[in-house]
């Protein structure tokens, strides 16, 4: 599928840099009826700073494509057929310390040299100039590296997500250990590079085995191992205590079996943000949780995104909910992208026959009691799937030309990209074969 | 198709049939610990509920997880037996305002009324129904639960799940049964060629057909539905909406909704109970709890749920501070005060509240030995070190809520214990706010919203 401009929007958005694009991704899954297409050929782009609202219903595909970010897709089954996930990591301004000044365009934060060509572009880079690393290429080792601390993900059940059998310190002072050895080894006042700092160095990255640990328990580094353990709770009381957890001492102690729903779910996005992301991937994050306590944790997230300037990928089923949170809504169907663009342009103006199709099943207040529009029909089988618009089965409009080839994502007058032939007719088909909006019954 | 506004209750049923009532309903659920199973508290899951549900009516049940709205529903569907009170079914007008009077009467009973409120029970209490009487009830309330997948019997085919009702009440048996569920299954939008399959075969809103067809089977009066479309997805719920609506219409059916969802009980419900931990905090007409919501936790549910036809910046979309109290030991007075912004003197502050404030203060949770209670609103806290105890009145002094602080009665330090009175107020009962609508909440009205 070509790659098409995501189209105008607006003029502030469209100069901020790119963190992750995704290019024509493709996982499919081997099932015992055939290949599923569970994801088939998504592009989009997220920017520093904005939240990509990822919507669909069951099965779309939605997760697998947040889940591919991470490498997180189980292979086998999953087959990774083709794409790439573009990221670009970032890094505090050099120039104004986060500030922001002309040399970050305001952002307080750059993208670091690309290697390859030192900022001149090449095709490493995608002729950006920054580092770019393709999530699905590089090395486990360097993923390791960027999971959890370049990109966090917040999963859908905290219950669940969370080790039940680890308290709050030690599932959060993981993350310090695994990404942040450095920063603990200072603030403990020790000096990782004499010696014994070798010990002490393998301690703070949590790669310490039996005899060591033995060695760490002996009075002349018992002190030293403390002062590193103390470090590292102030670092996971402070996470904590970002998300509004109060007396976040007394939850430290506590195993995720003892915490409500809400405070799971704040303990898991106090690990997302622990290492500052450059992007943060958030799988129906309050789909487990109470509609109060939901709205306190959107509060939460999005005011965390503000200070952090982090860009989130935020996922979910909930039309309503995606509307409020986020800048850019994709709606994905079957595997692919429907539709992409500014989310008010997409919830007020939908040009997708499914965008409308949703809009218009959801009970709303406005509406008179009643039938509600339903979309008839279920969603397709995604085995092995003909080249056809994956929505013309139940698509009011659907013409010849829909279920022979397929629809590829076009920019709009609307300011948005939408893959369907009744705004982007085929070349060359006649007339009769093109679906219009006058033909169908709406 | 364009359907009517919704008809104001009272005018939609006025002499509408009472297909079931529900008086003081009360379920608790016992705490047991140690080796020997011993009792030690109560979970007050349903606590003194009381509501009617008329012929071809709708009744939202909306709440939070925890509230006790499908232990509510269990109860009314005869799955479970009521502590206190009871589900009162095939009551006619003569009787219920007789079991009304008799059961607000107030004062013990004399010997006469006491046993006509034990004819009346027998009569009509589920849990005492027998024979003949228990049948009927069973056959005329159906449940759908909410998830399809575990009330399915995997191991059983359609035909077999759709016609088991069939087949316990000897309605049918062989090809007969075979073409009663085949149109069962036609009202439901599936058909004959889905007889011979298992559950496993079916999509989410498929099995949930499936589920409304075997509610359907035994033509009940009333289908109670617990959360039937929660784990569908929209386009999907859409559908099984209209099809509860539908049926509605043609059967004059009477539904007890089940649900968390206030889009999806704004377009199905003609009346609606919120609750909050086990307590009804007000019921009204649809129109009159989302228009003029008269209890704060009704308002704080209607401005945490987003509305895509709302338009963001129209009004402030929060959430509710803190979490739900426990339900072995509910807060005095309102239930709510713990989490209300407009909590006043008189929402029933107690110990229980200063209690849980320590936690907040850093160390102090440690420093406390213990908590002498003479009443939920009087207590001694005893502390190990007279500093404790000052910071404690200290900050009860500058940084408690201005209506804990105006019930406070008494707060003095003795050394290292805290001696604490707050006013004493009785819980709060549901008062009338307008035809067919109470709330339980002590204010008159709620200010402007802000």
């Amino acid at each position: 599928m070509t790659v098409a401009s995501p189209g105008p929007s607006p003029a502030p958005t469209r100069q901020t840099p790119v963190v992750a694009s995704v290019r024509d991704l493709k996982v499919h899954f081997r099932s015992k009826a055939g290949v599923v297409h569970a994801v088939d050929g998504v592009d989009f782009d997220i920017r520093d700073g904005e939240t990509l609202g990822l919507v669909g219903e069951t099965g779309c595909g939605k997760s697998v494509t947040a889940r591919s970010f991470l490498r997180l897709v189980p292979m086998p089954p999953g087959i990774p057929v083709s794409g790439s996930i573009l990221f670009r990591p970032r890094s505090r301004c050099s120039m104004c310390d986060g500030a922001g000044c002309a040399d970050c365009e305001q952002t307080g934060r750059v993208g670091s040299v690309c290697p390859g060509c030192n900022g001149a572009g090449c095709p490493e880079c995608d002729g950006s100039g920054s580092e770019t690393l393709d999530l699905l290429s590089i090395s486990e080792r360097r993923l390791r590296d960027i999971r959890g601390n370049r990109i966090a993900m917040i999963f859908q059940d905290p219950g669940k997500a969370l080790n039940p059998a680890l308290s709050v310190r030690d599932q959060l002072g993981e993350v310090f250990y695994t990404h942040r050895s450095e920063e603990l080894l200072d603030r403990a006042g020790l000096d990782g590079r004499t010696e014994p700092g070798a010990l002490m160095r393998r301690r703070a990255a949590m790669q310490s085995r039996g005899l060591e640990r033995m060695l760490l328990a002996v009075p002349p580094l018992r002190s030293k191992r403390n002062a590193l353990l103390a470090a590292a709770d102030t670092m996971v009381a402070d996470a904590l205590a970002e998300t509004q957890i109060p007396n976040p001492r007394n939850v430290m102690d506590r195993y995720p079996h003892e915490l409500s729903g809400g405070m799971k779910q704040r303990v898991m996005i106090a690990q997302a943000l622990a290492c500052n992301p450059d992007l943060l991937i958030a799988d129906e994050p309050t789909t487990a949780l109470d509609v109060t306590v939901q709205a306190r944790i959107i509060e939460l997230i999005n005011q965390l995104k503000e200070r952090h300037q982090t860009a989130v990928l935020y996922i979910s089923h909930d039309l309503s909910l995606v509307k409020r949170v986020c800048d850019r809504t994709a709606v994905m169907y079957a595997g692919r992208i429907a539709e992409i663009g500014d989310s008010e342009q997409i919830f007020h103006h939908p040009e997708h026959p499914y965008t409308r199709g949703l809009l218009e099943a959801i009970p709303s207040t406005t509406r008179a009691r009643g039938r509600l529009a339903a979309i008839e029909g279920t969603v397709p089988e995604l085995i092995d799937p003909d080249p056809a618009c994956r929505f013309a089965g139940r698509c009011p409009h659907a013409a010849t030309a829909c279920r022979e080839t397929e629809p590829e994502l076009h920019a709009t007058q609307g300011g948005h990209a939408v893959a369907c032939f009744l705004h982007h007719p085929p070349p060359g088909a006649p007339a009769g074969d093109v679906p219009s909006l006058e033909r169908s019954g709406r | 198709m364009t359907a009517a506004p919704t008809p104001p209750i009272g005018a939609a049923h006025p002499g509408g049939e009472i297909v079931i009532g529900v008086r003081n309903l009360t379920k608790h659920f016992p705490i047991k610990e140690g080796a020997l199973q011993r009792v030690t508290g109560q979970v007050r899951a349903v606590d003194g509920v009381t509501f009617d549900l008329r012929r071809g009516e709708t009744l939202g049940l909306v709440g939070e997880s925890g509230c006790g709205k499908t232990t509510l529903g269990r109860v009314v569907a005869g799955l479970s037996e009521p502590t206190v009170g009871g589900v009162y079914f095939n009551l006619d007008e003569a009787s219920k305002s007789r079991l009304d009077t008799l059961l607000n009467s107030g004062g013990t009973p004399s010997a006469e009324e006491s046993a006509e409120l034990d004819r009346l029970d027998s009569a009509h209490r589920v849990d005492r129904l027998q024979g003949e009487t228990w049948r009927a009830f069973r056959r005329n309330t159906q449940m759908v639960f909410q998830d399809s997948f575990s009330s399915l019997n995997p191991r059983h085919l359609v035909r077999d799940l759709v016609g088991r009702p069939l087949r316990v009440h000897r309605e049918a048996t062989g090809s007969d049964l075979t073409e009663r569920v085949v149109e069962l299954l036609e009202q439901v939008g599936l058909g004959r060629q889905h007889l011979y399959r298992y559950p496993h075969q079916f999509s989410g809103g498929q099995r949930q057909r499936i589920s409304i067809a075997r509610a359907l089977a035994l033509d009940p009066e009333l289908v109670i539905l617990d959360e039937p479309t929660s784990a569908l997805d929209v386009s999907v719920q859409a559908q099984i909406l209209n099809l509860l609506h539908e049926l509605q219409k043609d059967r004059g059916l009477s539904y007890l909704f089940v649900t968390h969802d206030l889009s999806v009980v704004r377009h199905m419900a003609d009346r609606i109970v919120v609750m909050y931990l086990g307590r009804v905090a007000e019921t009204g007409s649809t129109a009159d709890i989302f228009e003029s919501p008269n209890h704060p936790y009704t308002e704080a549910l209607l401005l945490a749920s987003p509305d895509v036809s709302e338009d963001e910046e129209s009004e402030g979309f929060r959430g509710l501070e803190g979490s739900v109290p426990d339900p072995a030991r509910p807060p005095q007075g309102c239930r709510f005060h713990t989490r209300c912004s407009y909590a006043t003197a008189s929402c029933g502050w107690e110990v229980d509240d200063v209690v849980l404030r320590l936690e907040d203060i850093p160390g102090m949770f440690d420093h406390l030995e213990a908590v002498e209670r003479k009443s939920a609103f009087e207590a001694d806290l005893r502390f190990d070190d007279e500093a404790s105890a000052g910071t404690l009145a200290a900050t009860l002094r500058s940084h408690a809520p201005a209506a804990m602080e105006a019930a406070t009665e008494v707060l003095e330090v003795r050394g290292s214990t805290v001696h604490l009175r707050f006013t004493a107020v009785e819980e709060v009962q549901l008062t009338a706010r307008g035809p067919g609508h109470e709330a339980a909440c002590v204010l008159e009205g709620l200010p402007a919203r802000r």
